[in-house]
């Protein structure tokens, strides 16, 4: 009698997850259009005391030096040890209208994806940098609302121009 | 059987180990060119990180050969590349949390061509999860001169 009852829980439990997690975006715009309201995702804007083409110039400058890398994390508890191994992916689009920076990661290890993902990794923040007028700007992001704030930090002060440093991408979620 | 001295033994295999690790020394050669900096704070009060710089030469083929390390354990730390070719230098900021369950170690690489009669000053800063590094190339008469901008390995046959 054990047996088909732990077969049973085991496929309810499945069909429940399955039905949490949904489709993942697939682009820039699907996360724009999918972050408001979702679980632990966010939407913050910030006003920013630059123009938008030189928040774009700095994007396009520190972006693919900070985040264009490949990340090994080791966690070890006295009953685990993991080894994610990380590749992230950024993306800069400076138009008339505003400066984008997308990131994508892609798990080459360590992680199992269970939903598609798009070429070059999951979205995981768009921020987004508006003019409002010559010398100001409106940043806005989207992305997880926990566990990536050294990203967050760190563009925001690209987009300052007060602090260029690049995210310790080992200590993200 | 020969009986050594505890001390001995202790030394004998830390060298053993420090042998097994892969990383050595880099040699503490002249001129002194290269003027590192160190800034480093995890943030947190269960954290730590430790900084150092792994040296490699680079030859006509653009391949590699490491070395040393120097570990940037000190505020200001001197360091002599050779002049007129290139270096790949790394630096590595390692970092550790709660009795060492979670590590991340996280580089910033940079090929570096010194030219003779020249400094440079670099700046190792690593703050709250936020790494930066930066060098500046200084004349010969102590002239601040320009920022050395980045250069991936690739870019070594590239002058």
């Amino acid at each position: 009698m054990a047996i088909p009852t732990v077969r049973t829980f085991t496929i309810a439990t499945v069909l429940l997850l399955c039905g949490c997690v949904t489709q993942h975006p697939q682009n820039a715009e699907e996360v724009r259009k999918m972050t408001p309201g979702a679980f632990l995702s966010k939407v913050e804007t910030h006003e920013i005391n630059r123009s938008m083409q030189e928040i774009g110039a700095t994007f396009r400058k520190r972006a693919p030096e900070c985040l264009n890398v490949r990340v090994r994390t080791t966690s070890q508890t006295p009953g685990s040890y993991q080894v994610i191994v990380s590749v992230y992916k950024p993306t800069v689009v400076v138009t008339a209208e505003r400066a984008e920076l997308h990131l994508q990661r892609h798990h080459e290890r360590g992680v199992l994806a269970v939903t598609k993902e798009p070429e070059g990794g999951y979205y995981l923040m768009v921020a987004d940098a508006y003019p409002v007028d010559a010398k100001r700007s409106r940043l806005q992001f989207f992305g997880p609302s926990m566990g990536f704030d050294v990203i967050y930090r760190a563009i925001i002060g690209w987009a300052t121009g007060k602090d260029l440093g690049c995210p310790d991408l080992t200590k993200t979620g | 059987m020969i009986r050594l001295p505890r001390a001995a033994v202790w030394l004998l295999g830390a060298g053993f180990l420090a042998g097994c690790s892969g990383i050595k020394t880099y040699p503490d050669t002249s001129p002194r060119n290269l003027f590192v900096k160190t800034e480093a704070r995890s943030g947190s009060a269960f954290g730590s990180v430790r900084v150092s710089v792994h040296i490699h030469q680079v030859d006509a083929s653009c391949r590699t050969e490491y070395l040393g390390t120097v570990q940037l354990n000190e505020p200001a730390v001197a360091i002599g590349i050779p002049p007129d070719r290139p270096s790949y230098l790394v630096f590595n900021f390692y970092s550790s949390s709660f009795l060492g369950a979670s590590t991340g170690s996280i580089n910033y690489e940079t090929l570096l061509r010194p030219r003779a009669g020249y400094t440079y000053d670099a700046t190792a800063r690593y703050a709250d999860g936020i790494y930066f590094v930066v060098i500046r190339e200084s004349g010969a008469r102590g002239s601040t001169g320009r920022e050395v901008s980045q250069r991936a390995l690739s870019a070594c046959d590239r002058r």
